[in-house]
């Protein structure tokens, strides 16, 4: 799942019910006892049953990290020795920085899009114009990263994309800006952009209309024109969403989206766009080193984990929202 | 509504350049995000013989020949994606639909023992992920390498769309259930006859977003699966497209002999296969719009 998926998915159903529940009025119940609750169990057995093998199953196989795996079983423990191979690998703190610097751009140039998008959508009085509008612009958050991928290479193609065609014609030299390492970082900022600018311009634009209608009515019989209402009335409405977004995304921030970086990967640029993620899934799964990838993967994951906690724990104090 | 009470008032000149200004930034936006697919298509369409020089600006085919979509459809390899991407897709999104809402159902009850437990063990798998090493081992475990049963498991039930469907049937009035109850009806028969077709659109939103999920999903597909005959059509087009293996999708006879299919410019087919992909995307969009655009402003509204 994607990082804005989650992050929709969260900030769209708010809090989930079971947590906010206070802990004595869940044991029992008015009518409790098995003989009340035992179809509910049944129903849910497929669904504990998969979340036990699919997901707790792995944790339990993250040991591997600080095993040795041998091909005839069993391992041999080695404690932290693969941490200290892999902290002293060069390429591993290049795959962190490499993680962190994506990371950091998408979140200064990636993240305040859709709200400016959200901003000209509000403007727009016809609504069918403005349905018409978003129907176009939510559309790529649904095509997969291959497609997206595709759809960047042919535009990007130095001889016949579309890009290559305006750059030369205002005189510029051609460039491949899929095999050069000064830009790909940039490719991966832009096709975010085009992936998710207009889709995740929903949750703001949401949280516009839920803005009191009475505000904007009030600030016209005081002739408030259309810069003051946006500075003083829309964009302090959204204010929370966007902080509470904000948070969670820097939660995110050791997850630079593995989909989107491996379709764009290739032999020249890799050194520039190598993150965690493609470090395990290459020296794991194409060079066998499982235990060192299973480290690298227990690290990012370790860090992923303090980082959403604190995000979740600082947006619902400060937002009341978090990520559940 | 403020609208309406804006557009009766008289607008100023500067106003109007204003509006004039914010609907052609949206254009604009319109353009970059449609332009480059219609491009493809235009360029799919195109008469063979002009592919060549084909602008990356222009949506209009050169030519026309349908001959790019004939020779894809007609392709083993593409037939093949299409047949396994349908079947996967397809057994997803039922046993994702089902055991979701059936876990779903029992999570809404309030009283249900254990229910917090059962909540933080579902939360620590969206907080936790100790990474696709771990899950090739579990995949070994339980022979499912090389197995499409690896790919169309994963996700079966999705930690946030179980608890979007929670939240739903939250909302469903007490009094419709205990009426039931009291005619003998089981937990069963309530939850099958009462609860289910009550949840129909709430069952709707999340069969699509199971579906648009697996469809586009590749990557576990490109780890787990090893025998061609078995990819499902990501990863036909990931291995042509982002490989560029051109003689993968031609053959190795024609791409030596230049005959059928390899005579076809590249860009031509690769063009063509990205819209098979995202073909069915397009199929269900007006549902997608309807579904997902609904439940994510009713739920930020409320929320």
């Amino acid at each position: 799942m994607t990082q804005t998926q989650a992050i929709a998915g969260s900030r769209a159903h708010g809090n989930v019910p079971g947590l906010a529940v206070s802990q004595g009025g869940n044991r029992g119940g008015p009518s409790g006892g098995f003989r009340h609750w035992w179809p509910f169990y049944a129903m849910m057995a497929p669904g504990l049953i998969f979340f036990l093998i699919w997901h707790y199953v792995p944790i339990w196989e993250a040991k591997m990290a600080f095993e040795q795996v041998r091909i005839i079983p069993p391992n041999i423990w080695v404690g932290l020795k693969n941490f200290q191979m892999l902290f002293s690998s060069p390429v591993f703190y290049q795959v962190v920085l490499n993680t962190l610097i994506i990371s950091g751009m998408k979140l200064l140039f990636v993240f305040p899009v859709p709200i400016v998008v959200a901003l000209l959508l509000n403007e727009v009085r016809s609504s069918g114009a403005r349905k018409w509008i978003q129907s176009a612009i939510y559309l790529p958050h649904f095509l997969s990263w291959v497609v997206i991928a595709g759809v960047f290479i042919a535009l990007l193609s130095p001889s016949d994309g579309v890009v290559g065609q305006i750059t030369q014609a205002l005189g510029f030299p051609p460039v491949n800006y899929m095999t050069n390492t000064g830009s790909i970082r940039w490719i991966l900022v832009l096709s975010e952009n085009w992936r998710s600018a207009g889709w995740d311009s929903l949750l703001y634009l949401a949280a516009i209309i839920a803005i009191d209608p009475a505000l904007y009515d009030a600030a016209d019989i005081d002739g408030a024109n259309r810069w003051q209402k946006i500075r003083y009335i829309t964009l302090p409405g959204i204010t929370p969403t966007i902080a509470t977004l904000f948070i969670l995304n820097m939660g995110m921030f050791l997850r630079a989206d593995l989909n989107q970086v491996i379709n764009f990967q290739n032999d020249v640029n890799s050194s520039t766009i190598d993150i965690i993620d493609t470090y395990v899934y290459r020296i794991g799964l194409n060079t066998g080193e499982y235990s060192l990838a299973t480290a690298a993967g227990l690290f990012k994951a370790v860090l992923g984990m303090g980082l959403v906690l604190i995000s979740h724990f600082v947006s619902k104090r400060l937002t009341g929202r978090g990520l559940w | 509504m403020a609208d309406e009470f804006t557009q009766r008032r008289a607008r100023t000149p500067m106003e109007r350049i204003e509006s004039a200004l914010i609907l052609s930034t949206l254009l604009l936006l319109v353009v970059v995000t449609v332009q480059p697919l219609l491009n493809l298509l235009a360029l799919s369409l195109s008469d063979p013989s002009k592919v060549a020089g084909f602008s990356g600006l222009s949506i209009i085919p050169d030519g026309f020949s349908p001959n790019v979509w004939l020779l894809l459809l007609q392709h083993p390899y593409v037939q093949r994606g299409i047949f396994n991407s349908v079947w996967m897709t397809g057994m997803s999104v039922l046993i994702g639909t089902v055991g979701t809402a059936l876990m779903a159902w029992p999570l809404s009850r309030r009283e249900l023992p254990f229910r917090r437990t059962i909540f933080i063990l579902v939360l620590v798998t969206i907080v936790f992920e100790p990474g696709i090493i771990p899950d090739y081992f579990l995949m070994k475990h339980l022979g499912l390498i090389n197995n499409q049963w690896s790919v169309i498991l994963y996700q079966a039930v999705n930690a946030w769309y179980l608890i979007i469907l929670v939240r739903f049937f939250e909302e469903i009035p007490e009094e419709l259930l205990e009426s039931a109850q009291l005619d003998g009806a089981s937990q069963f028969r309530i939850f099958w006859s009462i609860v289910l077709p009550l949840a129909r659109p709430a069952l709707a939103t999340i069969a699509l977003f199971y579906l648009v999920f697996h469809w586009n999903e590749f990557f576990r597909a490109m780890i787990y699966l090893n025998d061609q005959s078995k990819w499902p059509l990501q990863v036909v087009l990931r291995q042509f497209v982002i490989g560029g293996d051109k003689v993968a999708i031609v053959g190795a006879d024609n791409a030596a002999n230049n005959i059928g299919i390899a005579q076809i410019n590249i860009r031509a087919l690769k063009a063509g296969m990205i819209l098979i992909t995202i073909v069915p995307i397009l199929a269900v969009y007006p549902l997608i719009l309807r579904y997902f655009t609904k439940g994510t402003m009713v739920g930020a509204v409320k929320g």
